[in-house]
């Protein structure tokens, strides 16, 4: 007697894709097979009985449509408890609030620190508190551990000690310098390591270099290297008396 | 001139050699020249000192004395100057003698004002000594 394509596969625990695979046919034509929308094609046969170890007999040219499953039919969960969904939706419902929890070891050691810190002890603590650090519980904890580090921090920053600002890393007041000699078309003077001397106007700067227009209108960059001492020109009494 | 910059002066001289090729041919500790080189405090000790005169040929003195005017130290110096308004004079490698009070002073150069001359603004790299030397065991920056 022959057999339903989909039911002869299921019987070989066989997927549609492994029958695809096996008998080199595509996917939808095999679930058009089963479902009955089309007859075996009897070329096709042959493929279909030696993929599923049967007789080409043994299948039917025309699938009954496979009867779809009615909800009780449904597999229940494990003994018979409800989904996992619907366990965690039934749960949400009935979640009563959660009691305080106690403070963490790790709070309380952090407290004890803190304490230390600033110079208190528990007991001034727990008298301004009105009741004993063990009956706070996590969240009262944790809120008075940021108090008292903000306090710590405020304490530390009265007492820090005040560096004095180095502006060795910056090239600013060099560069107002330059900048204000620029503007103001100073002639600057000079001096570099080789011994000569220069003048000239400044037209452009940067970190390393300075370029001047000399009074002959030539330019002239500089490395900075190059240069020991610049200063404006001296006031005219005193350059025509040098 | 700090020692770090005068290493580097040397080194280009050399055709610029890498500090790592100089550490090997030195044996000096890795990274240790880089930072001599480097850094603004004073690093590096006798022995390297010595390691590093034989290696450009100039005299172990000639190294030694700059390790005691780091960069780091000329910053104290000036910063202190420009607190307390007092005069402060630069001896420069040309020879030249700068003194008067610091106007302002930063990464590169020093604005002293002279006097007569106006202010005159100094590289940094040209300063050999300086005086006063900031006192080192103070507040340091």
């Amino acid at each position: 007697m022959s057999e339903n394509l989909w039911a002869l596969r299921e019987q070989k625990r066989m997927s549609v894709a492994a029958l695809a695979n096996r008998t080199g046919l595509p996917v939808s034509l095999i679930m058009e097979y089963e479902s009955g929308q089309r007859s075996i094609d009897p070329r096709h046969l042959s493929r279909l009985a030696r993929a599923l170890y049967v007789e080409e007999a043994d299948i039917k040219l025309q699938s009954d449509p496979r009867p779809s499953p009615t909800p009780s039919e449904q597999p229940p969960g494990p003994e018979g408890q409800p989904t996992p969904k619907t366990r965690g939706k039934a749960a949400r419902a009935k979640a009563a609030p959660k009691p305080p929890a106690p403070p963490r070891p790790s709070q309380l050691a952090h407290l004890e620190i803190l304490l230390q810190k600033l110079g208190r002890s528990t007991a001034e603590l727990e008298a301004e508190l009105g009741k004993p650090l063990a009956e706070l519980d996590r969240s009262a904890v944790s809120h008075l551990l940021g108090q008292l580090q903000a306090e710590l921090a405020k304490r530390s920053a009265a007492t820090a000690r005040r560096r004095p600002y180095l502006p060795e890393s910056v090239d600013e007041f060099e560069a107002r310098y330059l900048t204000a000699a620029q503007e103001a078309g100073d002639l600057l003077h000079f001096t570099l390591f080789d011994g000569s001397r220069l003048a000239g106007r400044v037209i452009g700067f940067g970190p390393y270099t300075i370029t001047l227009r000399a009074e002959d209108g030539s330019e002239v960059t500089i490395n900075k290297l190059a240069i020991v001492t610049y200063r404006k020109a001296a006031p005219a009494t005193k350059e025509n008396s040098s | 001139m700090s020692l770090g910059d005068y290493l580097r002066i040397l080194r280009a001289k050399r055709g610029g050699i890498t500090p790592w090729e100089i550490e090997a041919a030195t044996n000096l500790p890795r990274g240790l020249y880089r930072l001599m080189e480097q850094r603004y405090r004073a690093v590096g000790d006798d022995e390297s000192i010595h390691a590093l005169a034989d290696f450009y040929g100039v005299p172990f003195e000639e190294l030694r004395w700059r390790l005691d005017w780091p960069r780091k130290a000329l910053s104290q110096a000036l910063a202190a100057a420009l607190a307390q308004g007092d005069p402060i004079t630069l001896y420069l490698s040309t020879g030249q003698v700068v003194k008067g009070k610091v106007c302002w002073w930063d990464l590169g150069a020093v604005g002293v004002d002279t006097g007569d001359e106006g202010l005159v603004v100094v590289q940094r790299h040209a300063v050999e000594r300086w005086e006063p030397r900031a006192d080192l065991a103070a507040d340091t920056p």
